[in-house]
């Protein structure tokens, strides 16, 4: 009996190393292939305030739209199509759906429309899918996905119509929606505001929200050691750091104490001063690649510290994860990245999931 | 202004950035790398909240003596003892964060789920046996993943 209870649902954790000036380096596509961003969140040691260059890059990540019960199918509007969707990178996902539970959608930058519904709506739709990856015995959830950039989507066209009379009126799916876009033109602002206007809305910029740790203990890291058998500190106890300094978990304790035995990761440095800055909301990766980048030039004027971190997690309940990857929720439904930027432009790049979640790229 | 400034001054700026960028310099750019791993965390990490019948004020050791109570409850004293850690509670909010070994997550998720009730006799501070709830926010083998739950964003 006690064996089957000591199994855990498997995790993935994937480690890169690599320097930014590095012609194949692939940051920039791990970055812009993560779609939906719920919180960013930084560490920098030996830094009491935000650069003004810094802090001037965080505000101005693009503010985002929350919009009430809007019918899927107006994704589907000839004007929507051409102006907004095919023109300038879009994000929309539902919000206040649970993948586990509830249908989910979301409307990716590359003109892909997915809905994660479950059985009876997906029987219902009559729209070719496919059964979600995550499945016990019984196919419970499915995934249907409309690449609304192919021909046969060209509205007025046959499967277009198909698809919409499914949307409309064989299942008029509707959800809350997170709806953010990168690309601002005259014109598909005209259409953004037009479809607005028909439903509840309300537009929100990122909450940021920044404060200074005091007295405490960093983990010793060296770019070349991602392993952390020379002297510095390995993948899995630096995160498990990373995570207790934004969890405000204390390290102060020692191997007897009775509540937690939770140490700062050997071998480690005083410091001083650290800065934690977070950003929640619907996240651009546009925003977060700039954010990225400004960060690389931090290391341009000499600094104490020798790396920094930045810390991005994807929203649990997204239909996706990295590109088209399925995303699901099991126990838990992380989908997080994080970069360590160091002073020679070396990086490290963690990459976590979760059960329900391939392998990140 | 940086330390060099500081203890040296104008000159001492200029010595100590040239130091460092040297230093900089020295560093070979790393070559590249990648590493998968499976089930590399030994730990799984919970967020919890407790729910009182009436408002109750409750220290960190008290809690932990609460949840090792309902393990022995349910496990008896040799399968409920295990190691856990409490590594956070908030006593205003009563929202905490438990690491556990993998090997006692179930375990630990039970327990936690059954707890229904205080036991005057052995948690000493209670007058009387009060009902009470265990709700378990997350669970991620990822500490840092307790901090970016999406299902917590309130928008208005």
């Amino acid at each position: 009996m006690y064996r089957e209870l000591e199994k855990c649902p498997r995790s993935l954790l994937v480690c890169e190393k690599s320097n930014f000036e590095n012609e194949k380096s692939s940051h920039d596509t791990h970055v812009s292939k993560h779609y939906f961003n719920h919180k960013v969140s930084l560490v920098i040691p030996e830094c009491r305030s935000l650069p003004p260059k810094l802090a001037s890059v965080i505000n101005n990540f693009k503010k985002y739209f929350l919009i009430k019960d809007l019918p899927v199918y107006e994704f589907l509007d000839k004007d929507f199509l051409e102006n907004v969707v095919w023109n300038g990178a879009l994000y929309a996902l539902s919000y206040k759906t649970s993948i586990d539970q509830d249908n989910t959608i979301a409307l990716l930058p590359s003109s892909h429309l997915i809905l994660s519904v479950d059985k009876d709506t997906y029987e219902q739709l009559g729209l070719e899918g496919k059964p979600s990856q995550y499945n016990h015995k019984q196919p419970m959830r499915y995934v249907v996905t409309i690449d609304l950039t192919e021909k046969s989507m060209a509205p007025g066209g046959k499967r277009y119509q198909r698809v919409l009379s499914s949307l409309k009126e064989r299942v008029p799916l509707k959800s809350h929606f997170l709806l953010a876009r990168h690309n601002s033109g005259v014109e598909g602002d005209r259409v953004l505001q037009s479809l607005l206007a028909r439903y509840q809305w309300k537009d929100h910029t990122p909450v940021v929200r920044s404060h200074t740790l005091k007295d405490l203990s960093c983990p010793s890291l060296r770019s070349t050691d991602l392993r952390g058998e020379q002297h510095s500190c390995d993948p899995s106890s630096f995160l498990e750091w990373l995570g207790a300094v934004s969890a405000g978990v204390s390290c102060d304790n020692t191997a007897t104490s009775f509540t937690s035995t939770y140490v700062c990761p050997e071998p480690n440095t005083p410091v001083s001063q650290a800065l934690h800055c977070t950003l929640s909301g619907l996240l651009l990766p546009e925003d977060i690649y700039s954010l990225l980048q400004e960060l690389r030039r931090y290391f341009d004027e000499p600094k104490f510290t020798s790396w920094l971190s930045l810390t991005v997690h994807g929203f649990m309940d997204s239909p996706v994860s990295w590109g088209d990857r399925e995303h699901g929720f099991h126990k838990g439904g992380e989908n997080f990245y994080n970069f360590v930027l160091f002073r020679n432009q070396d990086y490290w790049l963690h990459m976590g999931t979760g059960s329900n979640d391939r392998c990140p790229p | 202004m940086d330390r060099g400034a500081k203890v040296f001054g104008a000159l001492g700026q200029r010595l100590y950035s040239n130091r460092m960028r040297r230093a900089a310099k020295k560093e070979e750019p790393a070559t590249y790398e990648r590493l998968v791993y499976k089930n590399t965390s030994v730990y799984h990490y919970m967020s919890i909240s407790l729910e009182f019948e009436n408002e109750e004020t409750l220290s960190p050791a008290q809690l932990k003596q609460f949840i090792v109570n309902g393990l022995k409850d349910i496990y008896g004293e040799v399968g409920g003892a295990f190691p856990f850690d409490l590594l956070k509670f908030d006593e205003l909010k009563l929202t905490a964060i438990l690491r556990v070994y993998n090997s006692g997550l179930v375990k630990l998720w039970s327990a936690l789920t059954l707890l229904s009730s205080f036991d005057q006799e052995r948690c000493a501070v209670r007058v009387n046996q009060e009902r009470c709830a265990v709700r378990v926010n997350q669970v991620s083998p990822f500490l840092l993943a307790l901090s970016g739950n999406s299902r917590e964003l309130e928008l208005h």
